[in-house]
């Protein structure tokens, strides 16, 4: 008997109610609680993925069969980024574990479970309305950490990305509001049968709100002026669950639905170009950031452009190419924020100028910020080469060679700005203002160590996570099998 | 149809509100002004004239005689997620006010591209 599915989302709920409570008595449990959920969830999910790659797992809750209630469709792609998602979350729970000392640290995990649970519940469920709730609960979530530090720029970055963000959830309810007009539905796989005979023009105005609504928490352009605030204001930690969690579960929302109910070329020619546009700008904008975390979030933007190219290719090679890039992204971006977070912490300052001469003396930490921009730029050894080496080889087979060389203009850009940083580390004199020594914590240490050695393993071995996605890809790709196993037919 | 477009009349004066008022809360407003447009223009898909409530209170009620009771539901979930919404949002502004001594948008934007 397996476990169901339905534990990613209850467990991390559960745990959000149970924090403040808990953390009446025991300041020092609450700190642990996390971390037992999301041990728990790595298991369930790494003992569950086998399972759904031979069948998926359709899990019908409160006992109505699918078209008619909420179900969860486990298949071979949710399998995977619900693993991704709940290991990145154990990783930037042991990173957490000693660089949030400021209270309310219950606050603080209540929110981030609930970011767990949003961003499981996206990928899970199989119902659209039900996407939106987590898109709220994912949202609301983020809203608050974004602004946990109290102080002045948090608060309006928390703010700028509420504003936005509820626009964007109001765009994304009106979507699902004609879906179930025009089809009577809100289950996707039956939603996708019948939109065939959904006039072209509905078709295309809901296909706009959801792009626009999907697009604010995708980090689309030009609806991503929240994500630099965000990424810069909020802890470091949160800047790495958003990168590496909550922009995956938008991401796959997004392509899902495109696959589903919008496939037609016109919108992948639309997205490819929004792609190109989104990764182009984005890494323009990063080269003129003064702060390291702004670089780090345009530079996340970036990524995502590459993403979305790869995605809008279409094909299933792309697809897993997308795929690929998004687990090395999620890996190589957290890290980078991880050994961020304690430079900014020991230099005082947010300022990219204020890292002169760190590598001397904290060797380790910088050591992993230069091994994450080696990997992010997509150097041979390292994991982030061969995401981008097949995502380039997929759009050249498309015969899209324009976007080949686009996708190369913007690497060079993202060397020069990772490297400059880099020299700065090693190369550099050291400034002359003395600050008091500050050990990075063991635990912050072996967050990125594991994800550092992650990233060497799979950049040796990349056939093994490779292989794993292929049944992911041509999920995605194959929708008549989606409604099949969906409607449990 | 009154209800349609009413509803997309809401819509409209809360996106108006939110793009050219000034002052944070009348933004908020707006808000909330655009959700309540949605929740009703929500309802009225299911609404069905002289439709009574989906409950077979007694036996001589046909299911065509009934609104649409999900879009009910809908609406009792997306009315709870718009107030906690504009909970967070109005705790942002205390704390906004707190910092710049000021409602105006104008005045508070130090954060830039």
């Amino acid at each position: 008997m397996n476990i169901s599915p339905v534990h990613f989302i209850a467990v991390p709920l559960l745990a959000a109610f149970l924090i403040p409570i808990i953390g009446r008595f025991s300041k020092e449990f609450v700190k642990v609680i996390p971390g037992i959920v999301l041990l728990y969830l790595s298991y369930v999910a790494i003992s569950l993925f086998p399972v759904a790659l031979k069948t998926p797992i359709v899990e019908v809750l409160a006992g109505w069969k699918p078209p008619f209630g909420i179900s969860l469709v486990y298949g071979p792609l949710a399998a995977y980024l619900t693993a991704l998602i709940t290991l990145m979350g154990f990783v930037i729970w042991v990173y957490s574990y000693k660089f949030i000392i400021r209270e309310p640290i219950e606050k603080y995990y209540m929110l981030f479970m609930l970011l767990i649970t949003g961003s499981t519940g996206i990928i899970l469920t199989g119902d659209i309305f039900n996407m939106f709730v987590f898109l709220e609960i994912t949202a609301i979530a983020a809203y608050s950490l974004t602004a946990f530090l109290r102080d002045k720029d948090g608060a309006e970055a928390a703010f700028k990305y509420l504003l936005i963000g509820s626009f964007a959830s109001s765009f994304f309810l009106l979507a699902v509001m004609l879906l179930y007009a025009s089809t009577g539905t809100l289950n996707l796989a039956e939603i996708t049968s019948k939109i065939d005979s959904v006039a072209m023009s509905t078709r295309i105005l809901i296909l706009i709100l959801f792009l626009v609504g999907l697009g604010i928490e995708a980090e689309l352009f030009p609806l991503n002026g929240w994500a630099p605030d965000a990424y810069s204001q909020a802890p470091s930690p949160i800047g790495a669950i958003f990168g590496g969690i909550v922009v995956k579960a938008a991401i796959y929302a997004l392509m899902r639905l495109v696959f589903l109910l919008f496939n037609f070329s016109e919108v992948f020619h639309f997205l490819l170009i929004m792609g190109i546009i989104t990764m182009i700008v984005a890494e323009m904008s990063a080269m003129k950031q003064q702060q390291i975390k702004r670089m780090l979030a345009f530079s996340s933007i970036g990524q995502m452009g590459l993403v979305i190219i790869a995605f809008s290719v279409g094909t299933s090679d792309s697809v897993q190419a997308a795929l690929f890039q998004m687990f090395n992204h999620a890996v190589i971006k957290a890290l980078l924020f991880f050994a961020a977070g304690y430079l900014v912490f020991h230099s005082g300052s947010k300022k990219i100028s204020a890292l002169d001469g760190l590598g001397r003396d904290k060797p380790l930490t910088s050591f992993f910020f230069a091994l994450g921009a080696l990997a992010i730029i997509g150097l041979p050894p390292f994991a982030g080469f061969w995401s981008k080496l097949y995502i380039l080889i997929s759009v050249a087979d498309a015969g899209l060679i324009t976007a080949v060389v686009l996708v190369l203009i913007a690497s060079v850009i993202e060397a020069v700005y990772y490297l400059r940083v880099v020299s700065r580390l090693y190369f550099n004199k050291e400034s002359a203002q003395e600050t008091e020594v500050r050990r990075t914590p063991l635990t912050g240490l072996l967050a990125m160590g594991v994800l550092a050695l992650v990233i060497i393993v799979v950049g040796i071995y990349p056939d093994y996570i490779w292989n794993l996605l292929k049944p992911a890809a041509e999920e995605l790709v194959n929708k008549a099998e989606y409604i099949r196993i969906a409607l449990l037919k | 149809m009154i209800f349609y477009i009413s509803g997309i009349l809401l819509i409209l004066i809360g996106m108006y509100a939110v793009l050219t008022k000034k002052n944070i809360i009348k933004i908020i407003i707006g808000l909330s002004i655009v959700d309540s447009g949605i929740n009703l223009l929500l309802i009225a898909i299911g609404y069905v004239n002289d439709g009574t409530a989906p409950i077979f209170s007694n036996e001589t009620l046909k299911a065509v005689d009934m609104v649409d009771p999900v879009p009910q539901a809908l609406v009792l979930t997306a009315i709870v997620i718009g107030l906690g919404v504009t909970a967070v949002a109005l705790a942002l502004v205390i704390r906004l006010y707190d910092h710049h001594k000021t409602l105006n948008i104008n005045k508070i934007r130090k954060l830039k591209w």
